[in-house]
C-alpha cells in the first residue's frame, strides 16, 4: 500500500509555478529522497503534503487521508522536521517537547512519557531542564527530530535533517533515520546531501518544479550511465582497444593510462568472455572492477539536462531569449 | 478550547522569562496608578492656592458640566483626577501591543510558527490563544489599576463632590467597556503589523499609534471640548463594537496558515 499518493499536484504563487503536475506514489515503510536544487519547489511540496498550504490543483492522499478534506487528521498523522529547528529558546528541552506533545493530542501523562522517551533516545535526557537557547546546533536538531516523532506519526517529513551538523551528529541522525525505517515508518527526506540520500533512500525523486525522475538509486545510476567494467592492465591500455571493440556485446570502450573502461549491458554474464578475449590477445590483467557512478553524478546530469531543455524551450518561445 | 489552554500555559512560561515585557506590564499600570493617586494626595494636603486661581480662570476644563458647583479647592483636585484618570485608556491600548508583539513576532524570529502550524491546532485556537495572552494580563492590569484609583479617590477626595466628578459613569464605561474592545483592536493591529515586520523594535514603534486616542481625549477634555459623559461614553462604546468586529474579521483574514507561511515577511 502507498503511504503517499499525489496526482498532478500543482501549486502556483501568482504567475510563478512552484510545483507542476507532481504525480508520485511512495510505498509504506519506504525512505523517499526528494532531491532538487534550491528553489525547485521542495519545501512547497512538503508544505502541501503536510496540509500547511493548499494545492492550486491536483490531489494527494496521505495514509488514505484526502488533502483538503482531512487536513487536521493529516497533521495528526504526519510528523515534520522543518528546515530550521524552530524551538522556544526560553523554554527547556522538556517544556518544548511537552508543549508540542499536548498539541498533538496526547494527554498529560502520555505527553510526559513520550517526552522522556525521545529525550532519552536522542541522548538529551540529562539536559532536559536546560533552556534550549544554550543548546548546540546538533542538540537543537535532535530535539526538533524528537518533536516530529512525539505522536508516533506513520509518515515523517524531514527537511535537511543533517544540514550544518558535524560528522558525528550527522551519523547519529542518519542512524536514527534507519531506526525509523526499521520501525516501518514512511520517511520523506529532503536533502542536498547526496551520499546521505544514497545511503538512506529506497526511492529517489529528482525534482525541479516537475518530477524529473523517480526510481531506486541503483536504477537511476544504470538508467543514466549504463553499466560497465573497468579493467586495469599492465602497460598502455590503448594497446588492447582493438581486441575489445569487435566483441558483439561491447557498446563502448575507452582507454586511459592502464585502464580500459568498457560499457556493457550485463557485466555479470559478459565479463568472463571479455576477460578471456583480453587474455587470449596477450594482455596481463591486474584488476577488474565494476564501474559505479555516484548519485551526485546522476543528480547533476539530470538537473543540468533539465535546465538545458528548459532554456531551449524558453529561447524558442515568442519573446524568448534568442 | 483545550489547545487554547495548552497554548496559554506555554505563553505564560515564556512570559515569565521575558524581563523587558514583564517590566513594561508591571511598570505602566503602576505608574498610571501612582501618579493620579499622588496628585490626589498632594491636592488634598498641600496649599495650592496659586493653582486654584489658574484652573478656575484660564482653563477650559473648568467649564465642564461635571465640575459645576465645585469649590476652587475641589476643582483643583477634580481636574487633576479627571485628567489622570484618562491614563486608563492608554493601558488597554499599550499593554496588548507590547505583549502581542513579543508573542507573535517572537514566534517569527524563533521560527517556531511553522512547527506550530504543522500541529493539529486549529487556526482559530492559535488566534484565540495569542489574543488571550495579550488581552487577559492587559485587562487585569487595567482593571486592577482602575479599582485602586477608585479606592484612592474615595479615600483622598476632599469631598464626595470630587469623587462624583472624577469617578463618573462615563469613566466607568471607559474603564470596563471600552478597555476590552480597545485591547482587541490593539491586538488586531499588532497581528497586522506582525505580518509585515520581523523585529520587535519595529513592531513596538508602530504601536506608538496607541497614544492617539488618549491624546484626543486628554486635550479635548483639557480644553473643555470633550466631556466624558455617560452618553458620550456609550456612543463611543457602540461605535467601538463594529470597529472591534471589523478588526477581528481582518485579523482572521491575515491570521491564516497559508497566509502566514507564504505572505508574512
Amino acid at each position: 500500500m502507498n503511504a503517499i499518493e499525489t496526482y498532478q499536484l500543482t501549486r502556483t504563487f501568482g504567475e510563478r509555478v512552484a510545483v507542476e503536475n507532481l504525480t508520485l506514489s511512495i510505498p509504506e515503510g519506504a525512505v523517499f529522497g526528494f532531491l532538487g536544487p534550491n528553489g525547485a519547489g521542495k519545501t512547497t511540496t512538503v508544505r502541501m503534503l503536510t496540509a500547511l498550504i493548499a494545492p492550486t490543483s491536483g490531489t494527494a492522499r496521505i495514509e488514505k487521508l484526502e488533502l483538503g478534506a482531512d487536513n487536521e487528521a493529516i497533521r495528526q498523522t504526519v510528523g515534520i522536521l522543518t528546515e530550521t529547528p524552530g524551538l522556544y529558546e526560553r523554554l527547556s528541552a522538556q517544556q518544548n517537547l511537552f508543549f508540542f506533545a499536548r498539541l498533538y493530542n496526547l494527554d498529560a501523562a502520555k505527553a510526559a512519557a513520550q517526552t522522556e522517551r525521545y529525550l532519552r533516545i536522542l541522548g538529551l535526557w540529562e539536559r532536559r531542564d536546560e533552556k534550549v537557547g544554550g543548546f548546540s546546533k546538533g542538540m537543537r536538531q535532535k530535539l526538533a527530530i524528537a518533536r516530529a516523532l512525539l505522536h508516533e506519526p506513520k509518515v515523517v517529513f524531514l527537511d535537511e535533517p543533517t544540514a550544518g551538523l558535524d560528522p558525528e551528529a550527522s551519523r547519529i541522525v542518519r542512524d536514527f533515520i534507519k531506526d525509523l525505517r526499521a520501525e516501518g515508518r514512511t520517511i520523506f527526506l529532503t536533502t542536498h546531501n547526496l551520499p546521505e540520500a544514497d545511503e538512506l533512500c529506497d526511492l529517489i525523486g529528482v525534482f525541479q518544479t516537475r518530477l524529473i525522475r523517480l526510481d531506486t538509486p541503483a536504477n537511476l545510476r544504470v538508467g543514466m550511465f549504463g553499466s560497465g567494467t573497468r579493467i586495469q592492465v599492465a602497460g598502455d591500455a590503448a594497446t588492447w582497444l582493438a581486441s575489445v571493440k569487435p566483441l558483439p556485446f561491447v557498446h563502448d570502450v575507452t582507454a586511459q593510462g592502464s585502464a580500459l573502461s568498457i560499457k556493457l549491458d550485463d557485466p555479470d554474464s559478459q565479463n568472463p568472455a571479455l576477460i578471456r578475449a583480453l587474455v587470449a590477445a596477450g594482455a596481463d590483467i591486474r584488476y577488474v572492477e565494476q564501474i559505479t557512478h555516484s548519485l551526485e553524478e546522476v543528480y547533476l546530469e539530470l538537473v543540468d539536462s533539465t535546465q538545458a531543455q528548459q532554456d531551449k524551450v524558453s529561447m524558442n518561445l515568442p519573446g524568448g531569449r534568442k | 478550547m483545550q489547545k487554547v489552554i495548552i497554548l496559554l500555559q506555554k505563553e505564560w512560561l515564556e512570559f515569565k522569562q521575558q524581563r523587558g515585557m514583564l517590566f513594561s506590564i508591571i511598570l505602566l499600570p503602576l505608574l498610571f496608578t501612582i501618579l493620579p493617586v499622588a496628585i490626589f494626595a498632594i491636592s488634598r494636603f498641600a496649599n495650592l492656592s496659586g493653582v486654584v486661581n489658574g484652573v478656575s480662570t484660564s482653563s477650559g476644563i473648568g467649564k465642564l458640566p461635571a465640575l459645576a458647583g465645585l469649590t476652587p479647592q475641589e476643582l483643583v483636585q477634580a481636574v487633576g483626577g479627571l485628567q489622570y484618570s484618562l491614563f486608563y485608556i492608554l493601558l488597554p491600548l499599550m499593554l496588548p501591543s507590547i505583549i502581542a508583539s513579543y508573542s507573535i513576532i517572537g514566534e517569527k524570529t524563533s521560527r517556531t510558527l511553522e512547527p506550530l502550524l504543522a500541529t493539529p491546532i486549529r487556526t482559530w485556537e492559535l488566534l484565540v490563544g495569542k489574543s488571550l495572552i495579550a488581552l487577559l494580563p492587559s485587562l487585569f492590569a487595567t482593571w486592577i489599576g482602575g479599582i485602586i484609583f477608585i479606592i484612592a479617590t474615595a479615600l483622598l477626595a476632599i469631598s464626595p463632590h470630587v469623587f462624583a466628578a472624577v469617578i463618573t459613569p462615563g469613566w466607568l464605561i471607559m474603564l470596563f467597556l471600552w478597555a476590552p474592545l480597545l485591547s482587541m483592536i490593539a491586538i488586531a493591529a499588532m497581528i497586522a503589523i506582525s505580518s509585515r515586520v520581523n523585529d520587535l523594535r519595529t513592531a513596538q514603534q508602530y504601536s506608538a499609534w496607541a497614544v492617539v486616542p488618549f491624546m484626543i481625549l486628554f486635550f479635548g477634555q483639557l480644553f473643555g471640548l470633550i466631556a466624558l459623559g455617560t452618553l458620550f461614553a456609550l456612543i463611543v462604546f457602540i461605535v467601538l463594537i463594529p470597529l472591534t468586529l471589523l478588526a477581528i474579521w481582518l485579523t482572521t483574514k491575515i491570521f491564516q496558515r497559508e497566509v502566514i507561511l507564504t505572505s508574512w515577511k
